[in-house]
Formats: C-alpha cells, structure tokens, sequence
C-alpha cells in the first residue's frame, strides 16, 4: 500500500485526537492505581455510568454533554468517597489490599454494569450536541468537532490536575503517600484522609470521561472493557503516578492506533498498540516519565 | 514560652517481646538530651512510642508545649505533629520520588507551619545551602549527608517545639557525622527547641547535650545530669570506649 503524505497526516491527527480522549479515560486511573496503589479495574465502568448520567440529561433535559459532565461531577466525588470508605473499611484498614481489592473492584465492575443493563438495557445509546456532525478543514486535513472537542476536554482536565497536584498541600501529599504513608504521617497528614480525596478526584474524572465517550460513540452498559486494557497500558506506559508521562502515552497510543488503523486496518491496532507497549517498557521499565 | 516531654513508667512491647522497661525520662524546656545506647536497646522504640507510631502497653508520656500539658499516649501520630512534636526518623524516610523542594513543602503540611513556610524555608535553605542548590533534585538520588539535611529541614519546616532526632549520625561519613551533630546544637539554638536525640556515637553526641541517658535493653542504665558525668561513667566506658 502506498503511504501518502496527507493520509499520514490525517492519520497522526486523529491520533492526537484519539490520544487526548484515551488520556480522560485514563487519568482517573493514573491517579488511583499510579499514585494510589489502589488497582480500580472497575474504572471504566463508572465512565459508562458518566455516559449514561451525560445521556439522561442530554435526552431529558437537552443539556450539553460536557455540560452534563459538569454538573454531575460533585455527585461522582461522593460516590468515590463512599467507595472508598467501603474499601478502606473492610479491606486496606487491614493490609489485605493486593487480591482481595482487586477482587472488590471485579465485583463493583460488575455490579455497575447489571445495573445499567437492568436500566437502560443493552442498547447503544447517543447524546445530541451541535459539534457531534461537522469538521474543521485545515488543508487537507481533517478535524471531526466530535473528536476535537472531548479532545480539548481532556487537556484541561490533565492542566488542571496537574496544577492542582503540583501546587497544593494536598495535592503533593497526593504524590507522596503510596512512597511513605508513615512519612507522611509525620508531617502531620493523615493518610486515608488524602486518599479519600484523592480516590474521590479520581472518580470524579469519570463523569467528564463518560461524556467524552459519548460524544466519540455510542455507548451501551458492557462498553468500558474495551477501554481496561487500553486504561492500563497507557498508566504503566507513562510511568505509574506521572500525569504528563500518562498524557504523552496515551498521545503516543492513540497515534499508533490511528495510523495502523488507516494503513493496515482497524483490526491490527489493538495488536500494535500492546506491542508498542511491551517495547516501551522494554527500554523504559519505568515507563516514560518514570521517576 | 516553655516545651518540654515527661516520661513515666512507659512499657512497650512487639508482640510478646517486651522491648521497653519502666522508661522514666525527662527533657526540660530549651534542654538537648541526649539518649544513648548501642543497636537493639530500644532508642527507636522509645521514639516511636512518643510519636504514637507504637501503642506503649502502659505507662504516660506528657508533652508541655508553649505551656499546656498533652498527654500522648492514646494519640494519632498526626495529632502528635499537629501539637509541635516533630521526628526525624531512623533511615530517614524521605520521599524519594519527589523533588527537595517538593518533600519541604510537605513538612510544613500542618495549619501552623503553612503560616510561616516562607519564613523556615528561608531559614532552612539559609541552614543548608545545598539544599537550596539541589532543590529540584529528587531525594532519593542525594548522597546519604544531603537526605540527612533534607531529613532534618523537613522536621523543621513543620515548626516544632519539640524535635526528636533518631540516629542522625547513622551512615555518615566522620566529618559529616560531626558536622551533622554541630548543625543540631545551631538549630536548637535558633530555634529554641527542646531536643532528644537518639544516638550511638557516643562522643559525638555528648558534645552538644546537656544531659543524658544510658539505655540497655529497654531499661534507663544511668542518667548522668551532666556530660561529665556520663564521661566518667562505668557503663558507658563498658560499652563505648571498651576499658
């Protein structure tokens, strides 16, 4: 096959696009499992909960997606929160963290996913928003609105994370308490505290996610385990706990994914993708921004 | 205004292993106490006990800060910081994947020292100015003397009144060890703390303290008011200068 120049183009374009919607996906996870050593496989199934919240209050109320995702944010925090009370509770409080949380959040995943199914059912559903349809032409090459704008919605959400971790007392006691939780304790924190917080932020991103996804493509309850492999490379392949390493993997993902896609078919991607990943960590072990 | 810690009749164990025996101990106000003894005897025990990092089994640890009375024993370790006592642990335990600056910050976590973060950590830079060079350097990639003065800034940074010091000397280099040792006595100074320092190296602690204790296995041995009479001591010519 003859590879042309405006057909690369478009191809790492629309990787860049896909990258920043892959990086939504994954920064909650790069927050839980990378900075808190808390394995939340059930991840993406509250970013299918954060579609279907976008899609009741797009179909009800005709509220924009993004807007949606907004709103019910506050709502995820708490539903974090009590998760992770649950799961600090009966479990990290103990030290038996490893499996048995693993197997917690199997069973939460799956709980998520009945109960959307015994709501909604199975079929595919969309959102409306005016971007949904049309494409900036810049050249040849071509900017789809439905994936520019979740694109740009991520990037804020990574800014703003990035500024809050960096920048705030908490936020640093964020970075630090899976290296020294005792440390920590020292300087006057209480642990669990700061990770209540941080896992509640960490589902909180869900809700802007699940609008991202929603508006890229239709989504029906049993989606998100497409997405738990593609989660998981991109945290590792950043370097556990680094959001800039998380968002140059997740760039570097969804490029790949997009030329092998455009150059060999869609079927070949996620081969690639996984094979991208086993080299990085080849060279890198540390992932990318590894510290 | 005045901070000082009184133990009392503290026992503690590890399981069945009872590891601290009747511990009475006292560091007044403004004082450097010095607590000596070799490897296993039970300093880091006692410190963790104050710092609420081991339940002792019985016994009342009464910590004076700026002239109201704590009882520690029963409390969090975070709310043990919260009242001014701060720890520099055995191994440090410094955040090593997180920059100079950014494991100072966490120091001056609590309410108290946020209000005067920019104040110590002027001071703290001024008090080791390789710290100031090296602040966007991770911790864990620093030579054994800098973590033991970023160990010591970020003790600081959380403004104590009381500061408990485990083992600086542990892993230094001999001048290093003495120039550690000289860098407490300038901050106890300056900041006028009350200081108990867990230490093996005899002679190097017993320049700076006004007073010491002898524990061996988990028992106060001897407790000398002076530095001479810990000098002068049998035990301490037993264990440490080998007559």
């Amino acid at each position: 096959m003859e590879v042309s120049l405006d057909l690369l183009l478009n191809a790492v374009v629309s990787g860049v696009l896909l990258g920043g919607f892959y990086a939504a996906v994954s920064v909650g996870m790069a927050i839980s499992f990378g900075m808190l050593d808390i394995g939340n496989i059930a991840h993406p199934a509250f970013i299918i909960l954060g579609s279907f919240t976008a899609y009741i209050l797009n179909e009800r109320c005709g509220v924009d997606p993004i807007v949606a995702g907004i709103i019910v944010l506050p709502f995820f925090f708490l539903l974090g929160a009590g998760i992770y009370q649950v799961y600090h509770l009966a479990f990290e409080r103990r030290g038996e963290t490893a499996f048995i949380g693993l197997a917690f959040f199997f069973g939460i995943l799956f709980i998520a996913e009945v109960g959307l199914i015994l709501v909604f059912g199975v079929d595919y559903r969309f959102v409306d928003a005016p971007y949904i349809g049309p494409s900036l032409h810049l050249g040849f090459v071509d900017l789809p609105l439905r994936m520019l704008v979740p694109c740009l919605v991520s990037l804020v959400l990574i800014g703003l994370l990035q500024l809050f971790i960096s920048r705030t007392f908490i936020g640093r006691a964020i970075h630090a308490v899976s290296q020294d939780a005792g440390a920590l304790q020292l300087m006057g924190v209480r642990p669990s505290r700061v990770k209540l917080y941080a896992f509640s932020l960490s589902i909180a991103t869900a809700a802007l996610a699940g609008s991202c996804l929603i508006i890229i493509q239709p989504v029906e309850p049993s989606l998100g385990r497409d997405y738990i492999g593609r989660v998981f490379a991109v945290v590792v392949m950043g370097g556990m706990g680094s959001l800039s390493g998380m968002l140059i993997a997740a760039m570097a993902l969804g490029i790949v994914e997009s030329i092998t896609a455009t150059f060999y078919g869609p079927s070949w991607s996620p081969a690639v993708a996984f094979g991208f990943l086993l080299l990085t960590l080849a060279f890198r072990p540390a992932g990318i921004m590894g510290r | 205004m005045a901070s000082s810690l009184t133990i009392k009749g503290l026992d503690a164990a590890y399981g069945s292993v009872r590891v601290l025996e009747d511990i009475a101990l006292e560091v007044r106000a403004g004082e450097t106490v010095a607590l000596l003894g070799t490897n296993g005897n039970g300093k880091s025990t006692l410190m963790k006990c104050v710092m609420g990092m081991l339940r002792p089994v019985a016994g009342s640890i009464v910590a004076e800060i700026d002239g109201t009375r704590h009882e520690l024993n029963g409390l969090a370790t975070e709310e043990i910081v919260e009242l001014g006592v701060a720890l520099v642990p055995e191994g440090r335990r410094l955040f090593p994947k997180l920059t100079v600056e950014e494991n100072l910050y966490l120091g001056a976590y609590r309410r108290t020292a946020r209000a005067q973060l920019k104040r110590n950590l002027a001071h703290c830079f001024d008090a080791f100015p390789r710290l100031a060079e090296r602040r966007r350097q991770l911790a864990g990639d620093m030579s054994g003397g800098e973590q033991q003065m970023l160990a010591l800034g970020r003790a600081l940074m959380t403004a104590p009144r009381i500061l408990l010091i485990d083992e600086p000397s542990v892993g230094l280099a001999p001048l290093l060890v003495r120039r550690t040792i000289d860098k407490i006595k300038e901050l106890q100074e300056q900041y006028a703390l009350t200081v108990l320092m867990a230490e093996q190296n005899f002679t190097q602690a017993i320049r700076i303290a006004d007073r010491g204790y002898v524990i061996v296995h988990g028992k106060i041995a001897f407790a000398g008011e002076t530095a001479e009479e810990l000098n002068n001591n049998e035990l301490i010519r037993e264990f440490y200068l080998g007559a």
